[in-house]
């Protein structure tokens, strides 16, 4: 209701920069809900940012070695981070002490390379090792376990894998990322396969190998979860169109799997940098799925390429961020922004700028493009008797207003589903959390969210205490010296 | 073309609508007829057969708090409900029980004259607006000054909070509206807003939008990341305002002028949906109130002394305050409770409390 106000013409992507934070950071993500930034840094404390007041306003120290990853919870309410000091460890902003209090810790052998929550329950975590190994983690007091991804060998039961015989080694684990409705987990590998497992009874459910594709470096998928884009060693991105798995049974288990899709993938487009064959550090969907940003690894500069999705995968413009390069990219869940990190530590924060309207300084003036010829209405002069136009004037204030309700995220995404044409990821912004459905090329991921089946009736017992609207970022006062 | 030639009455009832003013509204072509004069109609959500009455609120006087010695500007509930808050000519902030009526203390260090206050959501926090040029935010339980923010050239008449309370915005004497960040104390933006004296600035629900009136009789609307302007509605030439909010939805705005009028405003269309009359009000500043906690109201003081309450939809005066010896500058509605507290001037330095005692509906 209010971008209606502020954004009259929707660009869908950025094109400046707005801001820069001086955050020390090696790469920042937005939270769901759009409001902060979080940063992790090389000495191992994560920094949150509110981007309001555009000044940090959590201090997270927990890890003694550089950050790896971090992964906000569905409501933003709780914080992983990953380090290489071999932990994991969760913590919880709505905690009212300074700082802020860790929920949990997750204690490896090795130093973790990436960990994130399940979409629907925060108490399911996937890490992945520096070994090549990931693990799903999950602490509700009823499903207690923790559980390595294997992908079966042929001709093997589980137990045997440790046999010397055999010469099959399995491939190492280099990506692993939730899909957005968390019922897979898809898994990269360094000889260039993508494996999907079922989340809830940790099989895998489907092998895809991807040719010419190398070591799997990184994947974002769209909102819907139907289109899956890959990051990899040979330097181009290729975006697929995942199929549609078989639902597991109830009783599926892990020792006796049902046989996986075994498929190559063809990839719908493949992206790269045709002249200097830049390798890409990180690529991210916009929320409606529309567009696609690439950060890239040029050494030279600060460069982000942006391809439009809905136009075919055309490229559509190249952005310049200065002279300090790249390290990650990260787009705003609601907006029309993204976060890039420089290797300075800075934060880029980029916009749609709005050029200044002045015709919004003088009441009652619109302004318009072309020149609009008046036609006067045919009573345009009449005079009119004072008791009919003040008759009128008491008969249109008899209107109801309603003061009260307000329209949420959800109900907005719900109004924002009727209006399927002229969503370009502007429109519709829901108030208070970003939960809403958005737009997709096809859609059926939209649709199968709302059968509520088995995969997710399981991540959903014993919900973490992530609630939309359940908590609030407390406002630390400074301590001030002068008084 | 002559104009005057045609003068049949066809005029038909869905004439386009100018854009700046009420003066011609749009009228929906189902609206049930009505005679003009205002008679209690019955509501079209309420199924109940034969002359049905809407619901009159029966506030009754509970406290009267006495304790300021110059004239008070402004009385704020805080968000918990369980403490209100006045400020005046005096340099104090006091802070009272709004149960008990009781005085609990003050809040000392102004060296001028106070305009405003402004609760943070979770009432720990008070920011006061001064004569002094500055605003101070106090901690309310333990009394003392947590921050001075300084920058404004001239005398501070407004403030909010905004919902999640990192934000301030402050309206003064220059002209200038200013953005600040509670947590550091330091002024984000200045917005050179208006010509004249801000009188009033408030935040909207999700504070991507702040909304200011100035004795110029603007109301303008800006967008708070940025500071640009996004709207201007000027009301008639008399119709100098000063005081503007936005409904609890943040879908409208209620501001009241100095012709002793006060109008709902929708302001993506900028028309005026509803007018309220039948109080005085053409000199002072006196601010006007949503209540919500029982029926719908809007709730104004007045320069008659007294305070009038008026039906949100049917706009009819629903109940009418008395007590007060002087002008009502000062209104507030509680945030859970049917509880009104009024403040008023000169010779009569009280605060009292309404309430009504019937339960929610």
């Amino acid at each position: 209701m209010n971008e209606s106000l502020i954004n009259p013409f929707t660009l869908s992507h950025p094109t400046a920069v707005q801001t820069s934070l001086f955050a020390g950071a090696l790469f920042a993500k937005f939270d769901p809900t759009g409001r902060f930034i979080a940063s992790g840094r090389l000495n191992g404390s994560a920094e949150i940012w509110d981007l309001e007041t555009r000044a940090p306003i959590r201090w997270l120290d927990g890890h003694v070695k550089a950050i790896t990853s971090i992964d906000w919870s569905r409501n933003s309410r709780y914080l992983l981070t990953s380090s290489k000091d071999w932990n994991v460890i969760i913590w919880d902003l709505s905690s009212t002490y300074d700082p802020p209090q860790r929920q949990k810790s997750l204690r490896f052998d090795v130093p973790v390379v990436s960990a994130s929550f399940h979409p629907k329950n925060s108490q399911i975590v996937l890490v992945l090792l520096a070994t090549g190994e990931a693990y799903v983690c999950d602490s509700r007091k009823q499903h207690r376990t923790r559980t390595e991804l294997l992908e079966p060998l042929p001709d093997e039961v589980e137990e045997d894998e440790e046999n010397a015989g055999h010469g099959t080694q399995r491939a190492g684990m280099t990506v692993a990322r939730f899909d957005p409705s968390g019922k897979n987990i898809f898994v990269g590998t360094d000889n260039g396969y993508l494996l999907v497992f079922n989340t809830r009874t940790k099989i895998m459910i489907g092998r895809h190998k991807i040719s010419g594709a190398g070591i799997m470096k990184g994947f974002d998928f769209t909102r819907s979860g139907r289109r899956l884009v890959t990051n990899s060693s040979d330097r181009t991105l290729r975006q697929f169109i995942l199929p549609t798995y078989p639902s597991l049974p109830v009783d599926a288990d892990l020792h006796n799997p049902p046989s996986f899709l075994d498929v190559e993938l063809e990839p719908t487009h493949r992206f790269n940098d045709p002249i200097n064959r830049t390798a890409w550090h990180a690529m991210c969907y916009s929320p409606d799925g529309d567009w696609l940003a690439g950060g890239a690894a040029d050494p030279a500069g600060h460069k982000i390429y942006i391809w439009d999705i809905s136009n075919d995968g055309a490229f559509a413009s190249a952005l310049d961020g200065g002279r300090e390069p790249l390290t990650y990219l990260h787009w705003h869940p609601s907006r029309s922004s993204f976060a890039s990190t420089t290797n300075q530590g800075s934060i880029l924060i980029w916009h749609c700028p709005n050029p200044e309207r002045w015709g919004a300084f003088a009441g009652g003036f619109e302004e318009v493009d072309e020149n609009v010829e008046y036609e006067e209405r045919e009573d345009e002069f009449d005079i009119e008797d004072e008791a009919v136009q003040f008759e009128r004037k008491m008969k249109a204030e008899e209107e109801e207003v309603d003061i009260d309700t307000v329209v949420t995220g959800t109900q907005a995404a719900v109004v924002s589903k009727g209006t399927h044409s002229g969503n370009m990821g502007g429109a519709a912004t829901p108030i208070g959390t970003g939960n809403g459905h958005t737009m997709d090329l096809d859609k059926l991921g939209s649709g199968m969210d709302e059968i509520i089946d088995i995969e997710t009736s399981w991540a959903e017992e014993e919900p973490d205490l992530d609630i939309p609207g359940g908590w609030k970022m407390k406002v630390i006062m400074e301590s001030s010296e002068d008084y | 073309m002559d104009p005057l030639a045609g003068m049949d009455d066809s005029s038909t009832d869905d004439d386009t609508s100018s854009q700046t003013t009420e003066d011609d509204p749009q009228v929906p072509e189902n609206q049930v007829s009505q005679p003009p004069i205002p008679v209690v109609p019955p509501p079209v959500a309420v199924p109940a057969p034969g002359p049905t009455q809407r619901e009159k609120p029966h506030y009754a006087l509970r406290h009267t708090l006495r304790g300021h010695t110059m004239s008070i500007s402004a009385v704020k509930f805080s968000p918990d409900g369980k403490l209100l808050a006045s400020c005046g000519a005096e340099k104090m902030v006091k802070i009272w029980s709004p149960e008990t009526g009781e005085f609990l203390r003050n809040l000392n260090g102004h060296t001028q004259g106070l305009s405003d206050i402004s609760w943070s959501s979770d009432s720990v926090y008070l920011a006061s607006a001064s004569d002094d040029t500055t605003i101070r935010i106090w901690d309310v339980e333990t009394g003392l000054t947590h921050k001075v923010l300084k920058g404004h050239t001239k005398w501070v008449f407004c403030l909010n909070y905004n919902q999640a309370s990192n934000l301030l915005v402050s309206g003064g004497c220059d002209g200038d509206v200013r953005i600040w960040n509670t947590a550091k104390g330091k002024c984000i933006r200045t917005l050179h807003a208006h010509m004249d004296y801000v009188t009033a600035v408030h935040f909207n629900r999700d504070a991507s939008l702040i909304v200011s009136c100035a004795l110029d009789g603007l109301i303008r609307i800006w967008n708070t990341s940025n500071g640009q302007c996004l709207k201007t509605i000027a009301e008639g030439h008399d119709a100098i305002c000063q005081h503007v909010q936005f409904s609890p939805n943040s879908k409208y705005i209620l501001s009241t002028a100095h012709d002793s009028t006060i109008r709902l405003w929708d302001y993506q269309t900028t028309r005026c949906l509803k007018i309220y009359k039948g109080h005085v009000n053409t000199k002072y500043c006196i601010s006007a109130c949503f209540s919500v906690t029982g029926g719908k109201w809007i709730v104004a003081g007045s320069e008659d002394h007294k305070t009038y309450i008026w039906d949100l939809q049917t706009r009819e005066i629903v109940q009418i305050l008395e007590g007060h010896t002087d002008i009502v500058v000062a209104v507030a509605t509680h945030p859970q409770q049917n509880m009104i507290a009024t403040g008023s001037i000169d010779s009569d330095l009280a605060i009292r409390i309404w309430v009504d005692p019937i339960p929610r509906t």
